[in-house]
């Protein structure tokens, strides 16, 4: 692994200068000469603003914006990088933006905001709601990104996603439905441990609740320990972090207190997302989690224990961040079809249920005589998989009234396979005619 | 959750109210630069609660449910000198654990200090910290306003 970190980041750095960025804007408009402007552009165009000042509604159909996205950063909680601002969140947003392409035909347009404050940051994206169908932030730290989301999301009329939070919270939980199904438990009888209080198991945690588990049963775990309702930096937490704050109000009802060993004792569930280890988690302490323990380490490049360390200590169903293990619990299996989806039908909000639903889709996309301890979450290539949660969560906006446009489920599949499928072939064919020069090696 | 009920403080408290009186004054400190908790505060809230309990012009009085105290509330019988009415009743102190907020509890324990205080005391007043934004919310919601003003800055400024 440390080797072929290091092979590429060599590699990216290298051919950085020679691509000069990863993405560019192409016209999907016949051009033959000057004169189609007259349509394009002015003249003609001025009917299509007049018929959008009629009906603003039409800036859905009339303009890009059905397709097109905002990945919008801060830049002051890059990867594991930490607070390297705007410029140098660039490649990162980039990177982010031809996934969204590749994986749900998504239009993403990166945005670096030089606004650490969250009421600049607030007002600036509010105001790019006339040019997008949704947006989604990246890799702001936390608390201020909960602050950010719930802001935006309530005064939005696109959606608005932190996939730092939701992202990872619904592939977490659609690896979650799967493994309690192999060890025959109920959502709303087990203890979950979740280690790491930040913008992923904070968002875990509430959609935890929101999807069945009983909160009092839920022990978060931060680097002060266990968060409990008398824990002595409540008041502080009131303040600073009202979202962490409200958690220790309701988790944890038998007011368990010590550090993760503690925590641990009696946990059917382990959701780790704090720091790379390995021996963050220790053995012994896994041997002390109920029978059939379910483990999520999550965090990377080096999850919190080896996916072998945890299974020798008794734990029967281990899921990691990382590609080269069994069960990678993904964002990217996530924000491609959510994103997809909501646009699909002109969404105005991802509610918690749209992220329930794609959690679901997700999870039941492994069907039921392949699941394993080994496979509980379907991986990346399969991209059919992207269809179907797309479609799911297109549904499931349809069913709640969020939609400008409602699909049912069948609908919906067709317009995600021929948007995917379209922005794939494009690609091919881009790579074929060497518009995309082929990969240098080095 | 069961229901709060209110009681005098005994000494039998004074466990339990030197660890809340800790939590409010750290509550403070986020508010305020200017109120940096001692490190001896454990030691002098202990002596100050004590004699508050003990004495015939401090009322102490605390919130309980589940038989643990989970609030409390201090205040000083004062005279004042050059005003009517003559006497004060003045809360100095009240601090109630988180999960017992937003339920109307701090209300209750207020209401009840008050009844134990109008028999010595004529007008009710209230201390807390000007940026304590949550106090002041809390007090002006009951008909409470500022009359007296304590302004601060240290001896040397820095610039």
């Amino acid at each position: 692994m440390g080797v072929e970190l290091e092979k590429s980041g060599k590699d990216a750095v290298r051919v950085a200068p020679y691509y000069a960025g990863k993405y560019e804007i192409v016209p999907k408009i016949p051009i033959k000469s000057l004169r189609d402007f007259a349509v394009w552009y002015t003249p003609g165009v001025a009917s299509v603003s007049k018929a959008i000042v009629e009906s603003p509604k039409l800036s859905f159909e009339y303009t890009s914006r059905w397709n097109t996205i905002a990945v919008v950063t801060d830049g002051t909680r890059v990867l594991g990088l930490g607070d390297i601002g705007p410029e140098a969140a660039m490649p990162v947003m980039e990177g982010k933006a031809v996934i969204f392409k590749y994986l749900g035909g998504v239009d993403a347009i990166p945005i670096c905001l030089n606004a650490r404050e969250p009421e600049k940051f607030i007002e600036i994206v509010k105001s790019l709601e006339p040019s997008f169908g949704g947006i989604n932030l990246e890799d702001i730290e936390s608390p201020k990104c909960f602050r950010i989301l719930d802001t935006l999301r309530e005064s939005m009329q696109i959606p608005v996603w932190h996939d730092d939070q939701l992202g990872t919270a619904s592939a977490t939980l659609a690896g979650l439905i799967n493994a309690l199904k192999i060890v025959g438990k109920k959502m709303g009888d087990v203890r979950i441990t979740l280690l790491g209080a930040g913008a992923s198991n904070v968002a875990t945690a509430r959609i935890l609740e929101k999807a069945g588990a009983d909160p009092g049963k839920l022990i978060l775990v931060d680097s002060r320990g266990i968060l409990h309702a008398e824990r002595d930096d409540m008041d502080e937490l009131m303040l600073k972090n009202p979202w962490k704050y409200e958690l220790a109000l309701k988790t944890n009802r038998e007011r368990i207190t010590g550090g993760i060993a503690e925590a641990l004792e009696g946990a059917d569930v382990l959701i780790a997302a704090s720091k790379p280890g390995p021996g963050v988690v220790k053995k012994e302490w896994i041997r002390k989690m109920n029978s059939d323990a379910i483990v999520f380490a999550l965090a990377n490049p080096v999850p919190e224990i080896w996916p072998w360390d945890a299974r020798e200590a008794g734990a029967r169903i281990v899921a990691t961040g990382r590609s080269d293990f069994p069960n990678q619990v993904n964002n990217s299996l996530i924000f491609p079809s959510v994103f997809r989806g909501a646009l699909d039908v002109k969404a105005t909000t991802i509610t918690d249920e749209m992220m329930i639903r794609a959690s679901q889709a997700l999870a039941e996309y492994v069907p039921e005589h392949k699941l394993s301890e080994d496979y509980i979450i379907p991986t990346m290539d399969d991209w059919r998989v992207y269809i179907h949660v797309a479609a799911s969560v297109a549904e499931q906006a349809s069913k709640q009234g969020m939609a400008r446009t409602p699909l049912d489920y069948d609908e919906a599949y067709v317009k995600a396979v021929r948007i995917i499928a379209r922005a794939r072939s494009i690609l091919e064919r881009l790579m074929e005619d060497k518009f995309i020069k082929p990969f240098p090696e080095g | 959750m069961t229901a709060v009920t209110f009681r005098k403080a005994t000494l039998n408290d004074l466990d339990r109210l030197v660890d809340l009186l800790i939590r409010q004054k750290r509550l403070n400190e986020e508010f305020d630069p200017l109120l940096r908790l001692r490190e001896d505060i454990a030691e002098i809230g202990r002596k100050y609660l004590e004699e508050a309990i003990k004495s015939e012009n401090s009322l102490v009085v605390v919130a309980e449910a589940d038989g643990r105290v989970v609030g409390f509330l201090k205040a000083d019988i004062k005279e004042r000198l050059f005003y009517y009415p003559k006497t004060e009743g003045n809360i100095v102190e009240l601090y109630l654990l988180p999960e017992y907020r937003r339920k109307g509890n701090g209300v209750k324990l207020l209401e009840y200090a008050v009844n134990i205080l109008k028999e010595k005391a004529e007008i009710i007043t209230a201390e807390f910290p000007s940026l304590n934004e949550i106090a002041t919310r809390f007090y002006t919601n009951l008909n409470f306003r500022a009359i007296i003003s304590t302004y601060a800055r240290e001896t040397i400024i820095k610039k």
